[in-house]
C-alpha cells in the first residue's frame, strides 16, 4: 500500500504579521514525485523550510514518515535528505572528507561508507577531484558533491530546491535518472522548480503555490482539466493560474504589432 | 549506465547520544580548522608568527611594568588594580566576542546543513559556542588568568591561590563570552544577511584601530614614565574603586585578594559566585541563540525581512498598478543621448557602492586619524613640529591618498567587471567617471582637512587659497597614475573585497607619485624661491661637465639650479611652465593610457583563497 511520507496540515509561517505560507495542506505518497511551483516569492523556500525543520511554522504541522519534524526532529531528519538552491558547503574539506562527515551525521554504518562514497563519488563524475577542498569547485560540482552526500544515507525522503541550476545537460539528466529510481525504490521525491518542462516530465503531481496558498494541486492532466484547456502545457496552465499569463499576452500583441 | 542505488530505509538509525553528536561536530569544526591552516599561504603564517611575537612583546613589557609599579602597594590598592584590568579584559571580551559569534553563528555556512542533518541543534550549538569561547582565548588570558597568575607571584601565594585564579578567570571567560553572545542576537536581528560582511569588515576595522592604538601604550608608558604612577593614581581613585565591588569584576578581585590574604574560603565564595552568574548568563545566551535561529528570529540566509515585505505590500496596494506595456520594444530608434550621461552614471554608480559600503569609510577614516595625530602632536607635544612641515606632511598625504583611492577604483567592479566592458562606453566615459568618483569624495575630505588644518596653525588666506587650489591639481594627477594602475592590476576576492590590488602595482603607484612629487617640486622651486637656497647657490663655483655619470648629475643639478638666479619674471615664466608641462604630462598621458587600455577592455582578477580564478 502506498503511505504517505510527506504531509502538512494548515502549515503556516508569519513573519511579524505578514503571512508568507498560509495554511498550507498537501501529501506526497511513497513512490511519488511532486513538483512543487510558483512565482518568485510565493514561499516555496519557506516551505522547504518548514519542511526540513530549518524554520518552525507560526501555526499547524509538517510530518515527515509520521515524524513532526517539530518534535521528533532527529527521526524525521534521519530518514529525509535535503539539496538547497544554494550549495553551501564546508570550503576547507574535500568532496570525500564531505561525504564521510554527512555519513558520520547520519549514521550510516561504518562498514559501508568507504564503498558507498566511491560509488556516489563514480556516479557524479567527482572520483579525480574528491581529495581537493570544497572551495576550489564550481557551482556545478557542489552541486553534485551536496546531490552524492543527500544519497549516502538512503533517505526516504528527499527535498530538492532548484536541484538543476548549475548542472551540465549529462547531470541534470543522470539527477533525473536518480530521482525516478529512488521513486521506483519508494521514496518520496519533493521538487521545487522553475523549469516547468522538467515538471511536466518528471512529476507525477505538481502543486502550485502563489502568495503563500496552494492554488492548485493534481497530476499535470488533472491540472489541465481544471483551467479548462485540455492540451495546454503545463507553462500555459501555470501562467494561467499564477496570472502570468498577461505577460504572455503581452509579448504575443508585440508579434502582431 | 545502470543506476545501483540501495534501497531507502524503512526505519531510522539507532539514535546517538548528544555527547557523541557532539564529539562527532566538534572533531569536524577541528578538521576544518586543520585544514584552514595547513593550506593558508607560508606569508600569512610568517606574517601570524610575527604579529604574535610583538604580542607577547607588548604584554612581557606591559607586564613588567605593571609589576614593578605594584610591588611596593598594599594588597587594597592591587585590588583596585585588578578590578580594573579584569573590567577592561571583560570589555574587550564582549568587543571581540561579538566578532567571533557573528562569524560563528551569523556568516557561518554550515548551520543550514547542520540544522538538516539528525543532530539536536543543541549540540550544534554547543560546537558553536566552544568556537565563540576560543575566540575570547587569548582576551581573557591577557586580562584574566595572567594577572591572577602575576598576582600570586607578587605576594608568593601558596597552590590553593591558583585554584581561585582558575575559577575567577573561567567566570569571567563565561561573562564575557554571553554578554557578547546576548549583544550578538541584537546585532544579527538588525544587520540583515546580505549585509553581513560588510558588517564584520567595519568591526574588524575598529578592532584594527583599537589594536593599533594599543601598540602604542607601552611608547607612551616609557615616555611618561617620571610623570606616571600606577601606584599613586589608583591610591586617588578610592570611591571609584570601591564601586567596582558590586560588578563581577569587582568579586573577581576580592577573589583573589582574599586568597592572598590567607583567606580561602572567602576567595573560594567569592569566585564560585563569579563561575555560577557566567554559568547562568552563558545558559540564557546559549537557549536564546538557538531559540532565535530555531524560530526564524534570525534569518539562517538571504531573504527579505516581515518588515520589508510589509512596506512593499503597503506601497503595492496603495498604489493603481498601472497596467504593464510592452510597446516601447517596438519604437524607432533613437538616438543615443550624450557620453557625459554615461560618464555621470559610472561616477554615480561608484559613489552610491561607496556610499552603501560601510567599509568603504574606514578608507577615509585613515587620513581623519592620521591628521588628528599630526595636529595633536603640533598643538600638545613637548617636540614642537613647524606649521610649514605639517602641511607638507598634508600634501604628501593628499597626494598619496588620492593615489590610493582611485586604485581601488576598477577592483571595485569585481564579478560585474564584464559590465563596463559590454557597454558603449568603453574609453573615456569610462575612465573620467571612475575619476570623478575617485576624486570627489576625496578631494571634499582633504580640502575640508587642508583648511581645517591650516586654520588651526594660523596660515594665511592667501596660502590657504593656494593650498585649495593645489591640492586639486595634485589629486587629480595623483588619481591619474593610481587609475592607470588600478586598470592594469586590478583583483577581487571574495574574501577579502576590500583588497582590490596586486600589492607590486600598489608599490609602483607609490614610486611614481614620489617621482611626480620630485618633478613638481622642481617647478615649485622656480616659483616659490627658496631664499637659504638662492644664498648657498650665489657661493656656488661654476660647474663643468668633466665626462662620466656622477660628472653628468652633478652637471645636471647645476643647470637646474641656475634659473633660481634669473630676474623674477623669467623665473616665474619657466616656473608656469615646468610645473603647468610636468602636471599636464602626468595627468594627461596616464589618463591616455588608461582610456587606450579601457577600449581594449580590463579584466578583473579573481582570487579565491589562494588559487587565482580563471574565467
Amino acid at each position: 500500500m502506498e503511505s504517505v511520507l510527506i504531509k502538512t496540515h494548515g502549515l503556516t509561517k508569519r513573519y511579524g504579521a505578514v503571512p508568507v505560507v498560509k495554511g498550507l495542506d498537501l501529501e506526497v505518497k511513497s513512490g511519488e514525485i511532486f513538483g512543487f511551483l510558483g512565482p518568485n516569492g510565493a514561499g516555496k523556500t519557506t516551505t522547504i523550510k518548514m519542511l526540513t525543520g530549518l524554520l518552525d511554522p507560526s501555526e499547524g504541522e509538517a510530518l515527515i514518515c509520521n515524524y513532526d519534524i517539530s518534535k521528533q526532529p532527529t527521526q524525521a531528519k534521519s530518514l529525509m535528505a535535503y539539496v538547497p538552491d544554494q550549495p553551501k558547503l564546508y570550503g576547507k574539506l574535500s568532496a570525500r572528507e564531505f561525504l564521510y562527515l554527512i555519513s558520520a551525521l547520519y549514521r550510516v554504518p561504518k562498514n559501508v561508507v568507504k564503498e558507498r562514497a566511491e560509488q556516489l563519488l563514480n556516479l557524479f563524475g567527482l572520483q579525480e577531484r574528491a581529495d581537493e577542498l570544497l572551495e576550489g569547485y564550481s557551482h556545478g560540482m557542489r552541486q553534485k558533491v551536496v546531490l552524492a552526500s543527500a544519497l549516502i544515507h538512503q533517505p526516504k525522503v528527499i527535498l530538492l530546491d532548484e536541484p538543476t541550476v548549475g548542472l551540465d545537460p549529462g547531470s541534470a539528466r543522470l539527477l533525473k535518472d536518480v530521482l525516478q529510481e529512488m521513486a521506483r525504490q519508494g521514496a518520496a521525491v519533493f521538487v521545487s522548480t522553475h523549469i516547468l518542462e522538467i515538471a511536466e516530465r518528471m512529476c507525477h503531481r505538481v502543486g502550485i503555490l502563489k502568495d503563500g496558498s496552494l492554488i492548485a494541486q493534481g497530476s499535470p492532466e488533472e491540472l489541465r482539466q481544471k483551467v479548462g484547456h485540455e492540451g495546454e502545457s503545463l507553462e500555459d496552465i501555470f501562467l494561467e493560474l499564477t496570472g502570468g499569463h498577461e505577460n504572455a499576452e503581452l509579448i504575443k500583441s508585440l508579434g502582431e504589432g | 549506465m545502470k543506476i545501483l542505488l540501495p534501497p531507502p530505509l524503512e526505519s531510522p538509525p539507532p539514535e546517538q547520544s548528544f555527547w557523541q553528536n557532539f564529539l562527532l561536530l566538534l572533531g569536524n569544526q577541528l578538521r576544518v580548522s586543520w585544514n584552514k591552516l595547513r593550506h593558508r599561504p607560508v606569508g600569512a603564517l610568517m606574517g601570524m608568527a610575527g604579529l604574535l611575537i610583538g604580542a607577547i612583546a607588548i604584554i612581557a613589557s606591559l607586564g613588567i611594568y605593571a609589576y614593578g609599579s605594584l610591588k611596593a602597594l598594599s594588597p587594597n590598592t592591587v585590588q583596585g588594580f585588578l578590578s580594573m584590568l579584569f573590567m577592561v579584559g571583560l570589555g574587550a571580551q564582549i568587543f571581540f566576542g561579538i566578532t567571533g559569534a557573528f562569524v560563528a553563528l551569523y556568516m557561518s555556512d554550515d548551520l543550514e546543513l547542520l540544522f538538516m542533518a539528525p543532530v539536536p541543534i543543541k549540540a550544534v550549538f554547543a560546537v558553536k559556542s566552544l568556537v565563540i569561547i576560543g575566540s575570547n582565548f587569548l582576551t581573557v588570558v591577557l586580562f584574566a588568568f595572567l594577572p591572577g597568575l602575576f598576582c600570586g607571584l607578587l605576594f608568593k601565594a601558596g597552590v590553593s591561590f591558583y585554584i581561585l585564579v582558575l575559577l575567577v578567570g573561567l567566570g569571567l571567560w563565561a561573562i564575557g563570552t554571553a554578554i557578547a553572545e546576548l549583544i550578538n542576537l541584537l546585532v544579527m536581528r538588525i544587520i540583515p544577511p546580505h549585509r553581513s560582511k560588510e558588517a564584520i569588515g567595519f568591526i574588524g576595522a575598529l578592532a584594527g584601530i583599537i589594536i593599533a592604538i594599543s601598540f602604542q601604550l607601552p611608547n607612551m608608558l616609557i615616555n611618561s614614565r617620571n610623570k606616571f604612577d600606577i601606584g599613586s593614581w589608583l591610591e586617588q581613585q578610592k570611591q571609584m574603586l570601591s564601586v567596582m565591588k558590586f560588578f563581577p569584576w569587582g568579586w573577581g578581585s576580592s577573589a583573589l585578594v582574599a586568597g592572598v590574604s590567607q583567606n580561602f574560603l572567602g576567595g573560594l565564595a567569592w569566585s564560585l559566585l563569579i563561575l555560577l552568574v557566567g554559568i547562568l548568563l552563558f545558559l540564557v545566551a546559549f537557549n536564546l541563540v538557538e531559540k532565535g535561529f530555531r524560530r526564524g528570529f534570525i534569518s539562517l540566509s538571504q531573504g527579505e525581512r516581515g518588515k520589508r515585505r510589509k512596506a512593499q505590500a503597503e506601497e503595492g496596494s496603495g498604489k493603481l498598478q498601472k497596467a504593464p506595456s510592452l510597446a516601447f520594444l517596438m519604437q524607432d530608434v533613437v538616438s543615443p543621448s550624450s557620453p557625459w550621461l554615461g560618464m555621470w552614471a559610472v561616477a554615480k554608480k561608484d559613489l552610491l557602492s561607496m556610499k552603501r559600503d560601510t567599509r568603504e569609510w574606514f578608507g577615509y577614516l585613515v587620513p581623519l586619524i592620521i591628521m588628528l595625530f599630526f595636529v595633536g602632536q603640533f598643538l600638545f607635544s613637548s617636540v614642537k613640529t613647524s606649521g610649514s612641515t605639517l602641511m607638507t606632511v598634508l600634501i604628501m598625504y593628499t597626494i598619496m591618498f588620492s593615489g590610493n583611492m582611485a586604485l581601488q577604483s576598477f577592483g571595485r567592479e569585481g564579478e560585474s567587471d564584464w559590465l563596463l566592458n559590454s557597454v558603449p562606453l568603453a574609453g573615456w566615459p569610462v575612465v573620467w567617471g571612475k575619476l570623478l568618483a575617485a576624486i570627489l569624495p576625496t578631494l571634499v575630505l582633504m580640502e575640508a582637512l587642508l583648511v581645517g588644518t591650516a586654520l588651526a596653525i594660523g596660515v594665511s588666506k592667501t596660502l590657504i587659497i593656494a593650498l585649495v587650489v593645489g591640492a586639486v591639481f595634485l589629486a587629480l594627477g595623483s588619481s591619474s597614475i593610481g587609475l592607470f594602475y588600478s586598470i592594469n592590476n586590478c583583483r577581487y576576492n571574495p574574501d577579502t573585497p576590500q583588497q582590490r590590488i596586486a600589492p607590486g602595482a600598489s608599490l609602483f603607484m607609490y614610486l611614481i607619485n614620489l617621482f611626480f612629487i620630485l618633478l613638481l617640486a622642481l617647478g615649485l622651486t622656480y616659483l616659490f624661491l627658496p631664499s637659504e637656497l638662492v644664498f648657498a647657490l650665489r657661493d656656488l663655483p661654476a660647474v663643468t661637465y668633466e665626462g662620466g655619470l656622477r660628472s653628468g648629475l652633478f652637471y645636471g643639478i647645476y643647470l637646474l639650479s641656475r634659473p633660481l638666479l634669473w630676474s623674477t619674471a623669467w623665473r616665474v615664466f619657466l616656473g608656469v611652465i615646468v610645473t603647468g608641462g610636468i602636471w599636464a604630462a602626468m595627468f594627461f598621458g596616464f589618463m591616455a593610457a588608461t582610456v587606450r587600455q579601457s577600449r581594449k577592455g580590463f579584466r578583473v582578477e579573481i582570487i579565491a583563497g589562494r588559487k587565482k580564478r580563471s574565467r
